[in-house]
């Protein structure tokens, strides 16, 4: 009896550890599967829970080499003619960019261009080279929400003077009537600048700019003084972006402008649709563009894809303050333009365009461009890895 | 002993379902790893793909490939001009330098 309970009693302990060994490699693989993080395993999350990739996550590795000068240009060769007047506009646009450490970069962009036209005294043509320091700034990233500039900047105005300017980038040569509404004499200010963008929601992003310009006349580097915002909300489902902008001028007759942008691409469509309005005491005015690339055209892919068509239809009226030097036309104006551009590579293309320009007094004209523009970068150094 | 064998027997079977249930989870968590390594770069080459054509594609044509060194630069100049958020950046350069 004795040794049948104890027999029963060993036999029960040892069931029991036999059991616990042969469960524990079992609980112990799950029990690891589960302490781990769909991160560290790598696996997706899934169900409800499935969301975007964490861009602050641990998969997002960032290549583990520093970041080197660059140096780049954007060259232009435009003929144009107005009135049946040919213009022949030369053009090159050096930018150096120059990063230090984490936070810090030095940019810098000048102009080098020439407005030739025929000499009338024989064959040839005449014309002078006109410099501009278009930006010469140092950028600092303070954090995720600000970044401090300071030197010679774009004015942030609208869109246009800040981003499509380039020769390479836009998509008509002609620069938008309302340009230099509150873009100063040389659409540059001269001071500092706060500006950043952030995610106000996983499904918009808030940018800004907020700047202080002072005065100075010495060319290439002349500047306005004044203070100015703008504001943009971006959404990048439907990729829409829209803002306004607001400057005001510390000198001469301290008047307010203010400004409306507008950016939007249809994500199923290769459209950009581009818009602004500006308005100030020396005028108002707007200009709307869209731009349609042929890369879903059903014949022709192979060719079409390379296809740009563009049309901008723009107007400007005329303030109550007239200023000679602000580059403004002297009379309501209309301008409606009609351009085909065709990408030889990403940096490469021949551009055209034919406009039509309505104004008061006889300024009615034929307004034609046909131009090669191309854009050159190249790293500056080897890079260290990190 | 003939009431005995057939426990006995009963656990030995027992020992050897546990082990193969250990070792089953074993091979799927290996698995799994495995297979998550593959997609989760792809899931992240899709949203930087995703979030450069919907910052850089505002004003740009798609570029031909930059060296990584030269990325690190031209993202931190789009950071100020585009005033791309910082996500949008990490996620851009992580697509255009892997």
């Amino acid at each position: 009896m004795l040794s049948v309970s104890l027999g029963a009693t060993k036999c029960g302990w040892l069931r029991w550890l036999l059991l616990a060994l042969a469960i524990a490699p079992a609980a112990l693989a799950q029990g690891q599967m589960q302490a781990q993080t769909p991160a560290q395993t790598g696996a997706e999350p899934q169900g409800p829970q499935a969301g975007p990739v964490d861009p602050n996550g641990p998969d997002v590795i960032l290549p583990a080499v520093t970041a080197v000068p660059i140096f780049s240009m954007g060259v232009g060769m435009i003929t144009a003619w107005q009135g049946g007047q040919p213009n022949l506009e030369p053009l090159i646009s050096p930018v150096g960019l120059i990063p230090i450490g984490q936070k810090w970069l030095i940019e810098g962009r000048g102009t080098f261009e020439s407005d030739l036209i025929p000499d009338p005294r024989g064959p040839g043509w005449k014309g002078s080279l006109e410099k501009e320091a278009d930006y010469v700034q140092v950028d600092y990233i303070a954090n995720k929400y600000v970044t401090f500039s300071f030197g010679r900047y774009l004015t942030p105005f609208g869109i246009f003077n800040e981003r499509l300017y380039p020769v390479w980038i836009r998509n008509l040569q002609s620069d938008p009537l309302i340009l230099p509404i509150s873009t100063g004499p040389s659409g540059a200010g001269t001071g500092a600048m706060l500006r950043g963008g952030f995610n106000l929601t996983p499904k918009a992003e808030l940018n800004y700019a907020t700047y202080f310009s002072t005065k100075l006349t010495t060319s290439p580097f002349d500047s306005d003084r004044d203070w100015g915002m703008r504001a943009g909300i971006y959404l990048p489902g439907p990729r829409l972006e829209f803002g306004g902008s607001f400057q005001h001028l510390l000198q001469a007759d301290h008047s307010n402008a203010f400004g409306f942008h507008l950016a939007w691409q249809p994500p199923p469509l290769p459209l950009d649709i581009r818009a602004e309005y500006a308005r100030s005491s020396n005028g108002s005015g707007y200009w709307v563009e869209g731009a349609y690339r042929l890369s879903q055209a059903p014949v022709w892919k192979d060719e079409l894809r390379h296809v740009q068509v563009v049309g901008r239809m723009q107007e400007y009226y005329l303030g109550k303050f007239e200023d000679e030097d602000d580059d403004l036309p002297m009379v309501n104006t209309k301008l409606f333009e009609f351009g085909l551009n065709y990408y030889f590579r990403d940096d490469v293309r021949f551009v055209s365009s034919y406009g039509r320009q309505f104004a008061a007094e006889g300024g009615n004209a034929n307004v034609w461009t046909v131009g090669v523009t191309y854009r050159l970068a190249v790293p500056v150094g080897h890079g260290d890895a990190r | 002993m003939s009431a005995r064998r057939p426990m006995s027997i009963g656990i030995f079977a027992l020992v050897c379902l546990a082990f193969l249930l250990g070792r089953v989870a074993a091979a799927q968590q290996s698995g799994n790893g495995a297979g998550a390594q593959e997609s989760a770069p792809q899931k992240l080459l899709d949203e930087g793909e995703k979030r450069f054509h919907a910052n850089c594609g505002r004003c740009h044509q798609s570029p031909h490939k930059f060296p990584p060194r030269m990325v690190m630069t031209i993202e931190r100049h789009m950071r100020v001009r585009a005033t791309l958020t910082d996500e949008d950046m990490r996620t851009i350069v992580a697509y255009l330098t892997q």
